[in-house]
């Protein structure tokens, strides 16, 4: 139930074993996001095996810190990840989108209180986890607010709005991710709106904020340590990953969908389980 | 799984501790503020109008508890249901416009949807004010009444808030209360009206005509009501101040002993009190005729209450004209 300063190593190791679920639950159903779980992986094993201070057995433990998937789509990641931090069995991820299999495409309550808020109609998460943050603050818990939110939903209004309110509240126990993949439906995000510099953006919002490289596992604790240091505002981490991460011929893949077949899924799985 | 609302620490609550002075207060800000002060879980959230939807005692008593979002009625819906999930009652306030037409998708995915206490409280129902179009909620009603989870309340007045913040503090679920700025404060001596979701007030009876309203509408109808009475029609008056749960009962019972039915709503014809009704008799089978009087399918303009209402066909003298037309013409 504590922060458990794991060497990065073990991280990493943790993070491949993520991105191979990823890739078994893609090519099984040929449905869901493979390159952004990928991407995001690193982000995942470093929040949810090092950070987030939570209990598996009492996953609505009253001090647990929340964590938000903004982005709720990412979930073969999710699910992968809740799977390896026993929060759901891992036979549950054969259900993957499955009719009848609460293992939604999108993330929904549907899961229980480990999904602490169901998203995907994008730009309402950092909302929902800043409401979290001024609750549990005036109850006076020592608990935090995680939230990840993808890049393209910057687009959105209300983040800004959430933005101007959460540095207005000065909310120290909040912290936002921003999963920077450069990637939306339509493509690349400077081809539909150009959001750089998004760090500037969220300091100038009154924020602390700092642009990591979101695939350096010390970069990601490093980042996430200092936010947990920082009093009297929020704090974002503009973590920019690579879409495809991990696997070298699917990294820097741009596509917001992406199939993969059993034959490329085996050879990924070459990669992430060398042992296997 | 089981969803995350019945787990503790997740929203949703059981328990329902209010005071009496809830009950019997004759504003809006006084029932909301009495009820605050007997539970700790109530918290109040506004956008920038403090004054105007009758929080300011609550912003001056209870500063802690009192949350003010700014401009910004989308992220105030969703830091309520973050707000809610972490245990508190969240009271939403702004104009009925900006916390139902303009954050509707919020409102469905953070509070309907997780069906959490989370009370949406607006102000300026309908055509009321010279501010014109852009604060004139005339699909409010309808929005609200199709998202699941979701009581809609809108009580006659001051006689009736009281029992209206009650009840919708005792749902333990989404509220979305409509509400008219209290105008007769303290002074006011109009008997307490009961408010319970899903039950309608018969306020009159007659035979040949009933007339179910809502809100501001209901003092109209009762006036109408007065008028025709001179005429010698004999009219029933139902006050439906819980649009949903909508009293089906009631409606049928109506439908069986009058041979017209009239609803009276100071929102559009399509999708509040007129159609809830509407499907009612339908799906009963009732032959009965209705008439729904309400404003139909326009925008309306900017202007005060009484001219608007009169040109829209919603006062006292109007619905009279209507009523004793549609006897004529049955």
């Amino acid at each position: 139930m504590t922060r458990t300063n794991k060497p990065l190593e073990d991280l990493t190791a943790q993070a491949a074993r993520l991105r191979a679920h990823v890739v078994r639950m893609v090519a099984r159903v040929r449905v869901g996001y493979l390159l952004q779980g990928l991407g995001a992986a690193d982000l995942f094993a470093a929040l949810y095996f090092d950070e987030l201070n939570l209990d598996p057995a009492d996953p609505a433990w009253p001090e647990r810190d929340r964590f938000i998937l903004s982005t709720a789509h990412n979930t073969a990641l999710l699910y992968a990840t809740f799977a390896e931090r026993g929060l759901i069995a891992v036979e549950a991820l054969e259900t993957y989108t499955r009719d009848g299999s609460p293992l939604e495409v999108n993330a929904s309550e549907r899961m229980g209180p480990i999904v602490e808020a169901t998203c995907g109609s994008l730009g309402q998460g950092l909302s929902v986890a800043l409401g979290m943050a001024l609750s549990l603050r005036r109850r006076g818990s020592e608990a935090r607010v995680y939230v990840v939110l993808g890049d393209g939903e910057l687009q959105e209004g209300q983040v800004w709005e959430a933005a101007l309110s959460a540095s207005s509240h000065g909310l120290d126990n909040l912290c936002l991710i921003i999963d920077r993949n450069y990637l939306q439906v339509e493509g690349h995000t400077d081809k539909v709106v150009v959001m750089d510099p998004i760090d500037a953006k969220f300091a100038a919002f009154g924020w602390n904020t700092t642009l990591i490289d979101g695939n350096d596992m010390g970069q990601i604790i490093e980042a996430l340590d200092q936010a947990r240091r920082v009093r009297g505002m929020p704090s974002a981490i503009v973590a920019q990953t690579r879409p495809g991460a991990g696997v070298p011929f699917l990294e820097g893949q741009m596509a917001h969908v992406a199939v993969i077949s059993q034959e490329d899924a085996n050879r990924a799985l070459a990669h992430l389980e060398p042992a296997a | 799984m089981t969803r995350a609302t019945n787990v503790e620490g997740m929203g949703g609550f059981k328990d329902i501790r209010y005071a009496e002075e809830a009950l019997s207060a004759r504003s809006y800000g006084a029932a909301l503020l009495a009820a605050a002060q007997a539970d700790p879980r109530i918290v109040c959230l506004g956008a920038d109008l403090s004054q105007p939807t009758e929080t300011a005692a609550f912003r001056d008593t209870l500063p802690d508890r009192f949350f003010m979002m700014g401009i910004q009625e989308a992220n105030m819906i969703g830091a309520a249901g973050g707000m809610a999930r972490s245990g508190d009652i969240p009271f939403c306030h702004s104009f009925c416009v900006f916390v139902t037409r303009r954050v509707y998708d919020q409102v469905a995915m953070q509070v309907a949807y997780p069906k959490l206490p989370v009370k949406i409280v607006g102000f300026i129902p309908g055509l009321a004010t010279e501010l014109g179009v852009s604060h004139q909620a005339i699909d409010d009603l309808s929005l609200m009444r199709s998202l699941p989870n979701m009581a809609v309340i809108e009580p006659s007045g001051p006689e009736q808030v009281g029992a209206a913040v009650a009840e919708a503090l005792a749902y333990d679920g989404p509220v979305y209360l409509r509400l008219a700025i209290s105008r007769g404060k303290g002074e006011d001596t109009t008997r307490l009206q009961p408010f319970k979701l899903a039950a309608a007030q018969l306020l009159r009876e007659g035979v040949d005509v009933a007339i179910l309203a809502i809100g501001g509408m209901v003092a109209e109808a009762m006036q109408a009501a007065d008028r025709l009475a001179a005429q010698g029609v004999l009219a029933t008056v139902a006050n439906m101040a819980s649009l949903k749960p909508l009293d089906a009962g009631l409606v049928r019972d109506l439908a069986g002993r009058h041979r017209l039915l009239v609803t009276v709503e100071n929102h559009s014809v399509i999708g509040g009190l007129g159609s809830a009704v509407a499907e009612v008799l339908a799906d009963a089978g009732a032959g009965v005729r209705l008439v729904r009087i309400g404003v139909r399918d326009e925008f309306a303009e900017g202007g005060t209450t009484a001219y608007l209402w009169d040109k829209y066909g919603l006062s006292a003298p109007r619905i009279a004209e209507r009523v004793s037309a549609a006897l004529r013409n049955g």
